[in-house]
């Protein structure tokens, strides 16, 4: 005996039915997922707008604050005020490379004995603050020679001295002669407290406080 | 059942065409574009806030400045060549000092070229240079004395001045005879 809550037939539903109810469920489905992305779509261009409206603004207001910061500018001030940094640049750097040829000529007539005269003496400034140093003239004796060469060589300032065309006079023994040399750039650099003492004393046979011409 | 399937593909349409007609384009056109310009908006904004504070610390750094030393700079390197003025100043030197100047020229327009191109309106860069300078040729009579006085008063001028050359020419008599080039300097 089977229990009585069992049925005691089967009737089987109609599968057309199921299936309808299938096909209207994902239309609907789809539908609706349409509809949502049409209100989201419209939203977001809703918003997209709206975003565009605030970023327009706030260009705007921060367009005529900066227009404000650029008319507060007062390109006289900055001119100065460039001019002043350069004047105060190229000025360093002037005085940085300034000359001062006294420097030498003090220097010069402690080394030059009395018996040694210059005729003529020619300095020129290149470019590279090289100096160039040229001259001629006429010593008493090749001994006063020797000693301005010496001191020359022993100073270390004047470099390179050269004394070419050297000529003894057979009538009174007085040597002629010419000199090229180089000067140390430290000896014409420029100094408020500039001092040219010569490095070393040497033995001369007299110095003159001014050199002979 | 046919306006149940029509409806939400219209849908599906207008919806594609208003985010590839409208959203899409605005978002990576203009709204971009103005998000970049409000940047470099922001970006210009704190510039000129530091150019303020860098123009104000530089007005308080200059105040600190005798007023007499920024003049005394101007003088040291003025804005004109003013040769005229100089060769005055010069000409009053040696007589001060016990020369007597008989030919001042200009002898060489040596202009300084700047070292590094500004495009213009810009401002120059600092690696510029500023100045520019022109030789003077002098010839003097005097003593060998009166030509040291004369060239510490050169080398120690309110303008700066470069002796670049110097020659001297003795006699027996203690005159000498000197030229001279000097380099004097201006800003430009």
């Amino acid at each position: 005996m089977l229990p009585p809550s069992i049925p005691t037939s089967f009737v089987p539903r109609s599968a057309g039915v199921a299936r309808r109810r299938f096909d209207f469920d994902l239309t609907s489905s789809l539908g609706f997922l349409a509809y949502i992305l049409l209100a989201v779509v419209f939203a977001l261009a809703i918003g997209v707008f709206s975003y565009e409206s605030i970023l327009t603004n706030n260009k705007n207001v921060k367009q005529a604050t900066l227009d404000k910061a650029t008319a507060a500018i007062d390109s006289a001030t900055v001119k100065n005020f460039v001019r002043l940094r350069n004047r105060l640049d190229a000025g360093y750097s002037l005085i940085e490379n300034h000359v001062a040829f006294s420097n030498f000529f003090a220097l010069f007539e402690t080394l030059i004995p009395v018996t040694v005269r210059f005729t003529s003496l020619h300095l020129a400034l290149n470019d590279t603050k090289a100096v160039r140093l040229d001259g001629s003239g006429v010593a008493k004796s090749f001994n006063a020679l020797a000693v301005a060469s010496a001191a020359f060589a022993a100073d270390g300032r004047i470099k390179d001295a050269i004394f070419p065309n050297i000529v003894v006079s057979s009538k009174d023994g007085s040597v002629s002669f010419a000199l090229t040399a180089m000067l140390d750039p430290k000896l014409i650099a420029f100094s408020p407290t500039a001092s040219a003492a010569p490095v070393s004393k040497l033995p001369q046979e007299s110095a003159s406080t001014t050199p002979t011409l | 059942m046919i306006s149940s399937r029509i409806l939400p593909i219209f849908a599906l349409l207008v919806a594609a065409g208003i985010f590839f007609i409208y959203v899409s384009p605005t978002w990576s056109g203009p709204v971009t574009e103005i998000k970049s310009a409000i940047d470099a908006k922001e970006k210009a904004l704190a510039a000129a806030d530091a150019y303020k504070k860098q123009q104000n610390a530089l007005i308080a750094d200059r105040n600190t400045i005798d007023p007499e030393d920024l003049t005394r700079i101007a003088a040291f390197l003025p804005d004109s060549v003013d040769n005229v003025g100089l060769i005055l100043d010069l000409n009053a030197l040696a007589a001060r000092s016990g020369l007597s100047l008989s030919n001042i020229d200009v002898t060489t327009n040596s202009v300084v070229t700047p070292t590094s191109r500004s495009t213009a309106g810009a401002l120059p860069s600092k690696n510029t240079n500023m100045t520019s300078s022109i030789d003077l040729s002098l010839s003097a009579v005097g003593t060998y004395s009166a030509l040291q006085t004369f060239l510490s008063g050169v080398e120690k001028s309110a303008r700066i001045l470069d002796v670049r050359d110097i020659q001297v020419k003795g006699s027996d008599t203690g005159v000498y005879t000197f030229q001279m080039k000097i380099r004097l300097f201006w800003l430009r």
